[in-house]
């Protein structure tokens, strides 16, 4: 039963964006900005601060090929993205001391990093006309914002479960 | 971090950058159909998708409800207004529909552009990438549906579809950036004017009609339909209207700035469209050239 936990918190994050993405309203404080969830992949960065890098890659490479299948229909983006700066930020944390708000501010820098990834990659294959700047302006930093926001409600919870399947790995 | 670029890693990573562009490669071809693990992944997470989001349409239902009886009154108001003049536009409805199907009749021709028939869908999931505009819907070659159909809402187009699996589908919507999405569209005036949407200006929320020759006069407000003639959209399917007319880059051209109709946002149920008059194909339209040349 404990062995399929992981998969299903995964996977119910993985749908937790696209139910966000579709109810949310396309105003936000009567702004136009364009709200990014990566629910999905601040869990996956937790994981990988938490429980280790080997576990991190491997659910990185699986999910992000699922969401390159499932809903972009280019594969290749996330299935890239997610596991190399997956593996940047286990690289990162090597230096650094792994407590709850140094792996909330290192989340937060993954998930800029793979926000600005993806546009670099979709500005070249012509998916986006969007400049540099405006991006900034209307995608980045709101996105940015919302991600900080969910990872302060999850984070602890996210710590929790994580650590404990650290410990039961351990006692294997 | 000198060991970051150790030989075996360097390796690594450039092997998977070499198979990177490969998969993108491939997945951005022309491609008519999904390969059959892609469908069948989506297919799956399709069913687990409409489990999820059936609770979500009924939470989501319960707050839009909470929020209409807010202003019930001033609906109410504005409703029985327009009602006065909906019975009167009914009866001139009737009366043109009638005139219509006679001379129809006269003429012999029995199938039109406009000739469709709906298919009730619901939306069981959103791109949350947010750069490729789409959704996914509950219904697919099963039931019925095929690449490239029209995807309406009451209130106006929103898309077509991209890829079809089983039993879902993918609808890409107007606001994404594609360069093969063209929809050939008219300008509602005392003078149709023809033209093409390409594009979707996310900083304005409008979509562009580009290649409308500078000649002529378009004004704001005016009605945005499809033309019928990219053949597959049926004809006099609901865009938008216009709220910006402006010279393209080099002054040969205008571009028009069309409000879509339809919210890209907060989708439930959408209607795919099939047309009911087939596409010629080319053998037929070979013959009726030489018919004009008899005449």
């Amino acid at each position: 039963m404990k062995k399929f936990l992981l998969p299903l918190l995964f996977l119910f994050l993985f749908l937790l964006e696209s139910i966000f993405v579709q109810y949310m309203p396309p105003e936000v404080f009567g702004r136009n900005f364009i709200l990014a969830p990566h629910f999905l992949f601040a869990g996956i960065l937790f994981l990988t601060i938490y429980t280790g890098r080997k576990y991190g890659i491997i659910y990185a490479a699986i999910f992000g090929l699922l969401f390159d299948i499932v809903w972009i229909e280019i594969i290749g983006i996330y299935f890239f993205l997610f596991p190399l700066v997956t593996y940047l930020i286990s690289k990162i944390m090597h230096v650094l001391q792994t407590n709850i708000i140094v792996a909330w501010l290192i989340s937060l820098v993954g998930i800029s990093l793979l926000e600005l990834g993806v546009y670099e990659m979709d500005f070249l294959i012509h998916i986006t006309t969007l400049d540099f700047i405006s991006y900034i302006k209307m995608r980045f930093y709101p996105s940015l914002i919302l991600n900080a926001v969910f990872l302060l409600v999850a984070a602890y919870p996210l710590k929790r479960h994580f650590e404990s399947f650290a410990q039961s790995l351990r006692d294997e | 971090m000198p060991q970051f670029f150790l030989n075996k890693r360097l390796i690594v990573l450039l092997v998977s950058i070499i198979v990177l562009v490969a998969l993108i490669g491939f997945s951005l071809r022309e491609r008519s159909k999904l390969s059959w693990p892609e469908q069948f992944l989506k297919d799956t997470v399709g069913l687990v998708q409409s489990l999820v989001s059936k609770p979500a349409h009924l939470v989501a239902g319960f707050f839009e409800n909470l929020q209409d009886l807010q202003n019930t009154y001033e609906e109410n108001k504005e409703l029985k207004s327009r009602l006065e003049k909906l019975v009167s536009l009914e009866a001139q409805v009737h009366e043109l529909e009638k005139d219509n199907n006679e001379l129809r009749d006269i003429l012999g021709e029995e199938e039109t552009l406009s000739d469709f028939e709906p298919l009730q869908a619901t939306v069981i999931g959103r791109n949350p990438d947010r750069w490729h505009e789409m959704i996914i819907i509950n219904k697919g070659k099963t039931n019925g549906i095929k690449k490239n159909m029209a995807v309406v809402t009451a209130h106006g187009l929103i898309g077509k579809v991209k890829t079809v699996n089983q039993f879902s589908s993918t609808v890409q919507l107007l606001s994404a950036m594609d360069p093969k999405n063209r929809i050939s569209a008219i300008v509602q005036g005392e003078t149709d004017v023809f033209g093409l949407v390409e594009g979707y200006d996310k900083e304005k929320k409008a979509l562009l009609i580009k290649a409308i020759p500078s000649g002529v006069e378009i004004k704001k407000g005016q009605n945005v339909i499809t033309s019928g003639l990219g053949g597959v959209f049926p004809k006099g399917l609901q865009i938008g209207k216009v709220i910006e007319v402006k010279p393209d880059q080099y002054g040969l051209n205008q571009t028009a700035l069309v409000e879509p109709g339809a919210d890209f946002y907060d989708l439930e149920n959408i209607i795919v469209i099939t047309r009911s008059m087939a596409q010629p194909n080319q053998s037929d339209m070979g013959e009726s050239e030489g018919k004009e040349e008899d005449l």
